[in-house]
């Protein structure tokens, strides 16, 4: 398969179908649908017929491009650094806001409101959480995970608690666990407060008025060249308060222009007001 | 066949499991300081040990390793080590871009993805190397190397400690050299 038939395919797509991937990293969205071919057992042409006549099939191929690996209290490291040094000043906010961009099955929103909940800052906290993929919306609604590959999450959550000096929460008091479904379904008073909705970063404008507080984004941007990358986080620039957080991955970084209008502490981004003479 | 050695190389791409850690750090304390190519180290990692593997590295490298954050550049005479729970693609313009896409042969980072990318990015300019391992990834990207031109070196089964990854390799191809861990240090410092 020739690089051309391949960036062609994604005008198609982009021509006949809500979802443009364009501007993914090449080599790994090529893969993704050298993948996909492989899978269905279709060339190039067979790919495109599908697009362009099934709406089904182009649903499961946005899941099946798009990449949904998230963990309960993913790099601990993070959330002990956000539970001591960044969440506490919120305190003083009569109403907080966040947003999850690219929440995949939502166990990082979960993760978050379960420190919020530890603070006492539950009640003021309204949080969106958004993902291009409809699938793993419906996922992270119900908030229901396999026990079995969750498991280890315990300890996780056990040696957070242990450092931030709660020794007393358990796991249980969020989480019920079903063994015999083998299944562990975060409580309900944790469950209603996100709001979920599917939504692209891409293609589509910031569907929300007000300003965030903090803004996790995970490793979503990997996904995109440079130059994708650049305008979704001017996006995410333009919606943080003053001193707001970014979020990323563990192996993320904001390049270009932007790098100097946030301040870095390990993958926790603040949005600095410093005036920039350079670019004003 | 005989390949032709390309004026210079984009990359070297070294993978092997978590047991060829020494081994590479071996490669690392003994390659020329002034080694001219981007090295890019792919390897199995253990689970819950998430840190300490880069300072080891470096405690011993001729030349300067670094995790490299994603989109990073490579440069020549640097070191590339696949971060935990990523994988490592090379794209066409020399830059990485880590993904946490599903595991493959149980494994994130996994040998065969940074093989493939850089296979398909590299082409005749790279060699790859694979050592000692206790898993099959790797064989079928370092099989890939070799069939988009690039060089390709397999660690002597004879010589590793575990050597289900090098003897999947050598079913499945016939690399341009089986070497020892001497010979693969020769190789490099003669590039």
């Amino acid at each position: 398969m020739g690089d051309i038939t391949f960036k062609k395919y994604l005008e198609e797509l982009k021509k006949h179908t809500p979802y443009n991937f364009c501007d993914y990293s090449d080599n790994s969205i090529q893969r993704r649908i050298e993948k996909i071919l492989k899978d269905h057992d279709m060339d190039m042409n067979q790919l495109l017929l599908k697009t362009k006549t099934d709406d089904d099939f182009v649903e499961k191929l946005v899941d099946d491009i798009t990449v949904n690996t998230t963990e309960l209290f993913r790099n601990p490291e993070t959330w002990e650094y956000l539970y001591t040094k960044v969440f506490p000043s919120l305190r003083k906010k009569k109403s907080i806001n966040i947003w999850h961009a690219g929440c995949s099955t939502g166990q990082e929103v979960y993760s978050n409101l379960i420190l919020f909940n530890e603070l006492g800052l539950l009640d003021h906290t309204n949080v969106v959480a958004t993902d291009i993929n409809q699938k793993v919306i419906r996922g992270a609604k119900k908030g229901e995970y396999d026990l079995n590959f969750n498991n280890r999450y315990i300890e996780v959550f056990d040696s957070l608690m242990n450092k931030l000096g709660n020794k007393s929460s358990d796991f249980g008091k969020y989480f019920e666990m079903n063994n015999a479904k083998d299944t562990m379904k975060v409580k309900d008073f944790i469950v209603k407060k996100p709001k979920f909705r599917r939504h692209d970063l891409v293609e589509e404008e910031i569907p929300f008025y007000q300003k965030f507080d903090v803004i996790f984004c995970r490793n979503v941007l990997i996904y995109f060249n440079p130059e994708l990358q650049l305008k979704i986080v001017r996006k995410f620039y333009d919606k943080l308060y003053d001193g707001g957080v970014l979020v990323l991955g563990t192996h993320e970084a904001l390049h270009g222009f932007f790098k100097t209008k946030f301040i870095k502490h390990g993958m926790v981004y603040t949005k600095s007001n410093t005036f920039h003479f350079k670019y004003k | 066949m005989v390949k032709n050695k390309p004026a210079y190389y984009k990359g070297i791409v070294i993978g092997g499991s978590a047991g060829s850690f020494s081994l590479v750090t071996k490669i690392l304390s003994r390659i020329k300081p002034d080694f001219k190519y981007p090295i890019i180290i792919c390897l199995h990692r253990l689970k819950h040990i998430r840190s300490g593997l880069l300072e080891g590295l470096n405690l011993k490298s001729n030349l300067s390793v670094v995790e490299p954050y994603d989109k990073l550049r490579l440069e020549g005479g640097k070191v590339y080590l696949a971060p935990s729970n990523y994988h490592l693609f090379i794209e066409f313009d020399s830059t990485v871009s880590l993904s946490t896409e599903e595991v493959l042969n149980h494994s994130r980072p996994s040998i065969d993805h940074t093989f493939f990318s850089a296979a398909t990015s590299f082409r005749e300019k790279m060699v790859g190397i694979l050592l000692t391992g206790a898993n099959k990834d790797g064989a079928r990207g370092i099989k890939d190397v070799h069939n988009k031109n690039g060089f390709t070196i397999v660690q002597d089964p004879k010589t590793c400690d575990v050597d289900m990854m090098t003897k999947s390799a050598l079913q499945l191809f016939n690399p341009d050299k089986v070497l020892s861990p001497e010979e693969i240090i020769d190789f490099l410092n003669s590039l």
